[in-house]
């Protein structure tokens, strides 16, 4: 039996949408015939949804951000990059860069580590298929929890008198319990911490769907070669996974750079600002200063990075 | 749906060039046609209120229900619907619903988000339905008004006295509350001295919902007599009164004596350190009694006044936080609206809440039922009319950014990146700003 | 021989401890989810900390499950979420098959439109779609929740079906055409079923996010019969206090849907292995 076999063609092929052009279809495709409009038939409600409820709001957000104070004042005119201007010189804003640079970088490399040696050890031929689920399913679990609960639960634990300490201070040695989200020490890495652990099983998934996507054969084929397990890793597994890793890395970045409940509930960016994120620091001028312009301006400079991560995922895509 | 902005600027124009009665009519009117067509609001079959608050959750289980539908069981024309949620959920929606123009018809209100709901036109002027409804408004114990115009009526208070631990005190070998700040850090120290997790004191400095800058922090400052304000209304922190308050609670955090996560902590954590006998005193509301109890029924506590200053002996200000009361600027029922309104503040009614919640009516002609109540009440409202209600921060805009900035430089105090005088410093530059 | 039978017991024996370190990792936050959930409010804070406390009880389950308003939430949740994993599939079936088989003018782009768009920070979208929500009438409604997960959903899903669409052999939905039946019908007659599960994955995926979706829950409902668990959850953490056991007793309750779902998911997918040889 073998029920670790889980979306194996899903999610590695992930990249693969835009340039494989069918051969068969080039030679009929012709521009203006009746056939012609079938492809955007099939696109029809797509394009509508995203029209109506993605590019609209997204319009409505930029063109805030050239007015002044929008909603809350009378008469909001075109200010040109005025708010653009405030933002940038924010020093609120810079730290907020620099703290979500550290927060998804970090959360990535360790999403892509942890979800790749637990996808191998889940792969391994060693063990049975019973035991495997049984650690598939635990795995799973940071998985199965709405973000707020997540938020509620590391709070509780990591409380100064929480269970955490209380371990780390009977049991690990330590002298003292330590504030770990409010101590401006050690908040941003525990709050990376929290979001190491609820956000990595949807890529241990992906990843092991990859590796069970490897045929068997190359590392046969590295075997009579006398290839050891270590070279074997580095010369079939992971180029063979390349595309995978690349592809779901891109798009860790682009969804750790949203994350906004996890550190709203958590830390609510302090202590010190060591937490304040993109997406708090957003939050923040829209609902406690009302300033929607500047609100809308920061959204826009955040839509622009996250647009660049996007266009080096659309060109992953292409290149393979 | 830049329509809908300019639609709102249109109506804030009139808002305020508009003075006479008639002319506010039509505006009403105007101003709801804008959306949506107006139907009349006063022919034909029955009327539904939507009501939005956070009060339901707090009071014991289905009496909030319980009063409105006594009041539609009076008015049989008026159907509410109960749009009821926590505190930080009403205000987020208040918020979306007062950009887009659509609050319910009634909005509980906080005293800090009137000015910026004022300002958007989101709420509407209660001195005018007043007037028309021929309402004796010297019956109320408070209105908070924007530009000589009422926007919100407080319908409960709570105040916000020190809340003591008793069994830790005597435990510590303090036998009475402390009442001046010396006491206070003596009171404190002492307790810390038991050991374990257990502290002198609880301050939630989070910056998420920066509440805790108005109620554990500026209260020891109108305890004192002070204010953070000068008398027109202009920030005032570089003031010896607000340094010395400063300066009192980085004598706190050097001693010890404050729970550690201070700078993360938010209210309920307090709360819940106070329950659990993690800490010694706290500043906290009143309507917290029932949940105290409710969660830990062997907790020995009491309540006192904030301490003041060693010298100080005037009247003492006592923060205190509103469950306000108002009506959206886009509703078609303002009439209506308006008597769920007056049921609200009615003697009766208002008592009764008043009883229910632990917090001192709305209405001056109001007399909570103490004989149904906690006996800590009954202390409380003495305390209470020793002092005076102080609240510098209800009806100043954008007030929980005043209070994030404040938190913001006080962190920097406490963690000693900073000095008290160059915190204070730039806190007055900021607020300086807004108001 | 007897050496490399000891090395790779060796090898399965720190596989093992590998993956119970793991596990721990990833499990024991739950577990004292678990434990929390069976203790008292006030034992919660208990020193020293109790996995199993003396008032071990089911109340927290009994208040959640006993309550009309709370087993609504789940109801909505179940309501919404099926909505959109169904919805979401429909639309991305459609799109992906557009983008699998066809080549036209503009595909790149618009390709490359549907990509970018699930990089948009969905908290900066708040204020804005609000509005539009309100103004399409869809405020505090099911259909607006469903629509606006399925908009979040939808990229990602049709990147996922399509690439799945892209790995059977288009020989299949020829030799139907050659028959005479247009790509509608060998669309749904071939393509769809051969590819159910690569389906599941995608609904999965879908249901999951929906299920646990919090920010436009909560900004895009208005009272108790529209809101979803999430919400449900978090009103529980009232402004003053946590109901610690009831906050953690429901996220238990609210994970087990998710939960079964993927374990049918995994046992759907042996059935669905013909379809990944097809593949290779």
């Amino acid at each position: 039996m073998e029920p670790a076999r889980v979306d194996q063609t899903a999610f590695p092929e992930a990249a693969t949408v835009v340039e494989q052009t069918p051969p068969a279809a080039r030679g009929r495709s012709r521009p203006f015939t009746l056939r012609g409009l079938v492809p955007f038939g099939y696109l029809s409600p797509t394009v509508l949804l995203i029209l109506v409820l993605m590019v609209i709001p997204i319009a409505m957000v930029v063109s805030y951000s050239f007015k002044d104070n929008v909603i809350v004042e009378q008469n909001p005119v075109f200010t040109g990059l005025a708010n653009y201007t405030k933002v940038l010189t924010d020093p609120n804003f810079l730290v907020a860069i620099k703290n979500t640079f550290i927060f998804i970088t970090l959360s990535t490399i360790a999403h892509l580590v942890l979800g790749l040696a637990f996808a191998m050890m889940l792969n391994t031929p060693l063990l049975s298929g019973v035991t495997k689920a049984i650690f598939r399913i635990v795995y799973i679990l940071p998985w199965l929890f709405t973000i707020a609960v997540i938020a509620v639960i590391w709070r509780l634990m990591l409380d100064p008198s929480g269970v955490v300490n209380y371990v780390l201070t009977t049991v690990g040695g330590l002298q003292h319990g330590v504030n770990w989200l409010s101590d401006p020490n050690t908040a941003l890495w525990a709050l990376t911490f929290i979001n190491i652990w609820s956000g990595y099983p949807f890529f241990m998934i992906s990843l092991l769907a990859g590796l069970q996507g490897i045929s068997s054969d190359l590392y046969e084929a590295a075997a009579v070669d006398g290839a050891s397990a270590i070279q074997q890793f580095r010369h079939v597994t992971i180029p063979q996974l390349r595309p995978v890793l690349i592809s779901m890395a891109v798009l860790d970045l682009i969804w750790t750079s949203q994350q906004f409940a996890l550190i709203w509930l958590t830390t609510g960016g302090g202590p010190l600002n060591v937490t304040e994120m993109l997406s708090t620091f957003t939050y923040k001028q829209a609902f406690s200063n009302y300033e929607f312009a500047t609100a809308s301006a920061a959204a826009v400079i955040v839509l622009l990075i996250t647009m660049i991560l996007a266009f080096f995922y659309v060109r992953q895509q292409r290149e393979r | 749906m830049t329509a809908g902005g300019a639609g709102l600027q249109g109506r804030l124009k009139r808002l305020l060039a508009v003075t006479t009665a008639a002319a506010m009519v039509g505006f009403a009117a105007v101003g709801c046609g804008g959306s949506s067509g107006d139907s009349s609001s006063t022919s034909g079959g029955p009327v539904t209120l939507e009501f939005a608050q956070w009060w339901a959750p707090e009071l014991p289980a289905g009496s909030f229900d319980k009063l409105i539908s006594d009041f539609t069981a009076q008015n049989p024309n008026i159907k509410v619907k109960l749009l009821s949620a926590p505190y930080a959920s009403t205000k987020q929606q208040l918020v979306s619903g007062a950009a887009s123009r659509t609050l319910p018809d009634v909005v509980g209100l906080d005293g800090a988000w009137v000015s910026d709901f004022a300002k958007q036109g989101a709420i509407t002027d209660l001195s005018k339905l007043m007037s028309d409804a021929k309402y004796d408004a010297s019956q109320l114990a408070s209105q908070v008004q924007v530009k000589g115009k009422t926007y919100m009526i407080p319908v409960v208070n709570f105040v916000y006295p020190l809340f003591v631990n008793k069994d830790l005190l005597t435990k510590a070998g303090v036998t009475t509350a402390p009442s001046t700040r010396t006491q206070f850090l003596d009171a404190a120290k002492k307790v810390s001295a038991l050991g374990g997790n257990v502290k002198g004191w609880a301050l939630p400095l989070d910056t998420a919902v920066p509440n805790g800058i108005q109620n554990d922090v500026m209260s020891w400052l109108w305890a004192s007599g002070g204010s953070m304000l000068t008398q027109d209304g202009k920030p005032n922190l570089t003031s010896p009164q607000v340094k010395s308050t400063v300066e009192y609670v980085k004598s706190l955090n050097d001693a010890g004596v404050i729970a550690p996560g201070a700078l993360t902590m938010k209210e309920q954590d307090k709360v819940e350190k106070f329950t659990t006998g993690q800490v010694g005193m706290v500043i906290d509301s009143l309507a917290h009694i029932n949940l105290i109890k409710k969660n830990s029924p062997k907790l020995n506590f009491t309540v006192a006044p904030v301490p003041a200053e060693d010298s100080y002996t005037g009247k003492r200000g006592i923060p205190y936080a509103s469950w306000g009361i108002g009506i959206a600027e886009s509703s078609k029922h303002k009439a209506e609206a308006f008597k769920l309104v007056q049921y609200l503040m009615s003697q009766q009614t208002n008592a009764q809440l008043s009883t229910l919640a632990n917090g001192f009516p709305g209405n001056k002609t109001a007399e909570p039922d103490f004989s149904k109540s906690d006996p800590l009440f009954k202390t409380a409202f003495d305390i209470y009319k020793k002092g005076y209600p102080a609240n510098e921060f209800v009806g100043l805009p954008k007030s929980e950014e005043l209070m994030r900035s404040f938190d913001e430089q006080l962190q920097l105090v406490l963690t000693g990146k900073q000095s008290v005088d160059d915190a204070l410093n730039k806190t007055q530059e900021s607020w300086s700003s807004v108001l | 021989m007897l050496t490399r039978k000891r090395r790779r017991l060796g090898v399965k024996i720190g596989v093992l401890a590998g993956l119970c370190i793991g596990a721990a990792f990833a499990g024991l936050p739950v577990v004292w989810m678990l434990s929390t959930s069976f203790k008292t409010n006030g034992e919660v804070f208990q020193v020293p900390p109790r996995l199993i406390t003396k008032n071990f009880s089911f109340d927290a389950y009994r208040q959640i499950l006993g309550s009309a308003s709370q087993l609504r939430f789940f109801l909505n949740s179940y309501i919404v979420a099926l909505s959109v994993t169904a919805l979401t599939l429909l639309v991305a079936i459609l799109a992906a098959y557009g983008f699998s088989r066809y080549n036209f003018p503009l595909k790149k782009s618009i390709n490359a439109a549907i990509v970018s768009v699930q990089a948009v920070p969905p908290i900066t979208l708040v204020i804005p779609y609000f509005g539009l929500v309100v103004a399409l009438g869809l405020y505090n409604t099911y259909p607006g929740l469903i629509l606006t997960h399925t908009v979040f959903t939808l990229p990602y899903a049709i990147i996922m079906t399509t690439a799945y669409f892209n790995t059977l052999p288009r020989e299949l939905d020829e030799s139907v055409k050659v028959d005479g039946a247009s790509s509608w019908t060998a669309l749904w007659r071939i393509l769809v079923p051969i590819s159910v599960p690569g389906l599941i994955a995608v609904g999965v995926y879908t249901f999951m996010i929906s299920w646990n979706e919090y920010l436009f829950a909560l900004t895009l409902t208005r009272t108790d019969d529209m809101r979803t668990v999430p919400i449900g959850i978090q009103l529980l953490m009232g402004q003053h206090s946590y109901e610690w056991n009831q906050i953690m007793a429901m996220s238990i309750l609210g994970s087990i849907p998710v939960l079964v779902l993927f374990l049918i998911f995994q046992r759907r997918f042996i059935g669905g292995l013909t379809s990944g040889a097809v593949k290779a």
